[in-house]
């Protein structure tokens, strides 16, 4: 059906997250019809990208240099730190344009049956951080699943000899409505209460 | 509450079928492997979205094809008409609406339609391990409260992560060779010696206890509060329908003693017995404490009823549990949910068959399955819709 290297494209882009069979062949017949400099740019592109972006050696965040734009900037705060999973998370923390403070990245959750243990992950670092420099706040603003839970007690048990450790606050979405949350959402949104100002 | 309608596609060997269901009870009549249970498990898919039979979804779905899709029109006299559906797909993947609204999560659907199942399989029950009680009463509490199913979900997933720990763990051991050493090892950050790692991994577990403990717990309360509510109502069927000759006991047996209802007091007795099995647990690789172990004992005059209960004594105990399910979800729901009875009413004797019947009357919609019409009253088939089922297809009434 398809001429032998339309196919390996097709195949290549099946590869990728969230694309099916149709979505594949749909961006490879774009490819097709694109200019030839515009297909070379993307091709540079990936290489580019997967030549040069490696990890901050700071906070582990995706880097082209060997400290990140966050880690390097005199406009961030330096007491205040952020753990998140991965890069994407930070990413999502990074356009509320919220924080101020400095991030540290683990690469992951621990999460035994995967064989990833806090060996695994960028917490040796993190404590190293928080030990040396004067850090008053870590907030530890990772997923509420089962695997994320035990990683927040378990750095925040490390941390906790050396700095005031907190933890984001889960529970109702704005615009939501009370009734409709679910139970376990709604204790949540209990424990994690505020007095009003 | 009534189910309608039902509509099957590539469901098991429906290719296309549509059921308006016209009378309070639906009487399925047909040779053996012709569809009659199939149609049954379509109805329990849509009310739990799980079946008893088999747990993989390809299973459910007509041979090649991709995806097998089920719904139903269901009148509930709390919130009036509502239509169910699920699509079943060979990748996995699962989706289900309510009126024509996806949903986003699974808890969202279930707890819409109720229903209580009751086949000969259920004399395991009695018969069978104590994960057939498990899930037994696991399935009447995500009915009850669907957010159950997802107390449940957590807690598994817990138990497989320290599961998978603890097999790590004694993996290296044995390596190791020095078991009991390993096994003492508490947190230790600031140590640096060259099994740093499997200190760290040791003291992670400590972390999964504290997480299982909490998880098990909400699970343990519910399965204690829904027995319990559960006991005087199967008691007092059984010794309705056993004439008062026997006495009926039933009781929860926790693998952690519920002392007293409290969470906190709960989840220590939960981690002290941890540390008790602690030993046990790095020697087998495996979780030993917690609410996977739990079972429901069923006594009749003081004797185990799986050792000494007859076939017929079985069956009572069995049709007791049932009657008081259908009740307690009446109770609980506020409207009867539905009854499936499948292949059982032929294996009952008369007794108790009038004992079910009268129960039932015209307050419970009934689908009934059966290979032959020979055991039914009259008056009962006279009030009933018949339908034939064969080889994967509905047809009305005929000779």
């Amino acid at each position: 059906m398809y001429t032998r290297p339309l196919a390996r494209l097709i195949e290549h882009f099946q590869h990728l997250p969230g694309v099916g069979p149709k979505t594949a062949q749909r961006l490879a017949l774009h490819i097709l019809k694109r200019p030839k400099e515009e297909v070379a740019a993307l091709a540079q592109a990936l290489l580019d990208a997967k030549q040069q972006v490696g990890h901050c050696s700071v906070c582990g965040h995706l880097s082209a240099d060997p400290v990140c734009e966050i880690c390097s900037s005199p406009k961030r705060d330096d007491r205040l730190l952020c753990v998140v999973e991965d890069s994407r998370d930070l990413i999502a923390l990074e356009k509320t344009r919220e924080y101020k403070g400095k991030y540290h990245v683990l690469g992951g959750l621990i999460s035994p049956i995967d064989g990833i243990g806090p060996e695994q992950l960028n917490i040796q670092a993190l404590v190293r951080r928080v030990s040396q420099q004067s850090i008053q706040e870590v907030i530890m603003a990772i997923s509420p699943s089962v695997e994320g839970e035990t990683t927040t007690l378990y750095v925040a048990h490390l941390l906790k000899p050396f700095t005031k450790v907190t933890r984001i606050a889960f529970g109702l979405p704005m615009g939501g409505d009370l009734e409709y949350a679910d139970e376990v959402t709604l204790a949540r949104a209990l424990e994690g209460r505020r007095e009003l100002e | 509450m009534y189910l309608r309608s039902l509509n099957l596609r590539h469901f098991r060997n429906y290719t296309e079928q549509s059921v308006e269901f016209t009378a309070a009870k639906t009487i399925l009549l047909g040779q053996n492997a012709q569809g009659k249970s199939n149609l049954l498990e379509a109805v329990e898919l849509l009310s739990a979205l799980k079946s008893h039979r088999t747990s993989r979804d390809r299973d459910l779905i007509q041979t090649d094809a991709l995806a097998a899709h089920i719904s139903g029109q269901l009148h509930r006299e709390t919130s009036g008409d509502l239509e169910l559906s699920l699509t079943l797909r060979a990748n996995g993947r699962r989706s289900v609406a309510l009126n024509g609204v996806a949903m986003r999560r699974q808890v969202d659907f279930l707890g819409t339609l109720n229903m209580v199942q009751f086949s000969s399989l259920d004399l395991d029950l009695v018969r069978g391990g104590p994960e057939c009680r498990r899930h037994w009463v696991d399935g009447l509490l995500v009915q009850l409260e669907p957010i159950y199913a997802h107390v449940l979900q957590q807690y598994n997933q817990v138990l497989r992560q320290r599961n998978a720990l603890l097999k790590t763990l004694k993996r290296e051991n044995d390596r190791a060779g020095n078991l009991f050493d390993r096994a003492s090892t508490s947190s230790s950050t600031s140590d640096s010696s060259s099994n740093s790692a499997s200190d760290l991994e040791a003291s992670s577990l400590s972390l999964w206890d504290a997480q299982l403990a909490v998880a098990g717990s909400r699970v343990i309360r519910r399965r204690a509060r829904v027995i319990q509510r559960l006991i005087p109502l199967a008691e007092a069927w059984h010794r309705s329908i056993s004439a008062s000759t026997e006495a009926l006991t039933l009781s929860y047996l926790p693998n952690v003693e519920l002392l007293e209802d409290s969470p906190e007091v709960l989840q220590q007795t939960f981690l002290d017995k941890i540390r008790s099995r602690s030993t046990a647990e790095f020697h087998q690789g495996t979780t030993l404490v917690g609410p996977h172990r739990d079972d429901i004992e069923f006594t009749i005059n003081q004797t185990p009823a799986r050792q000494y209960g007859s076939q017929g004594q079985q069956r009572t105990l069995v049709l007791a549990l049932k009657l008081a399910e259908l009740q307690l979800i009446e109770d609980v729901i506020g409207e009867p949910p539905l009854l499936l009875l499948d292949d059982v009413l032929a294996e009952l004797d008369l007794t108790r068959q009038n004992q079910l019947l009268e129960t039932i009357q015209d307050r419970f919609q009934t689908i009934i399955t059966t290979t032959h019409l020979g055991a039914f009253d009259a008056q009962w088939l006279d009030a009933s819709q018949i339908l034939y089922v064969k080889a994967g297809q509905l047809v009305p009434e005929e000779f």
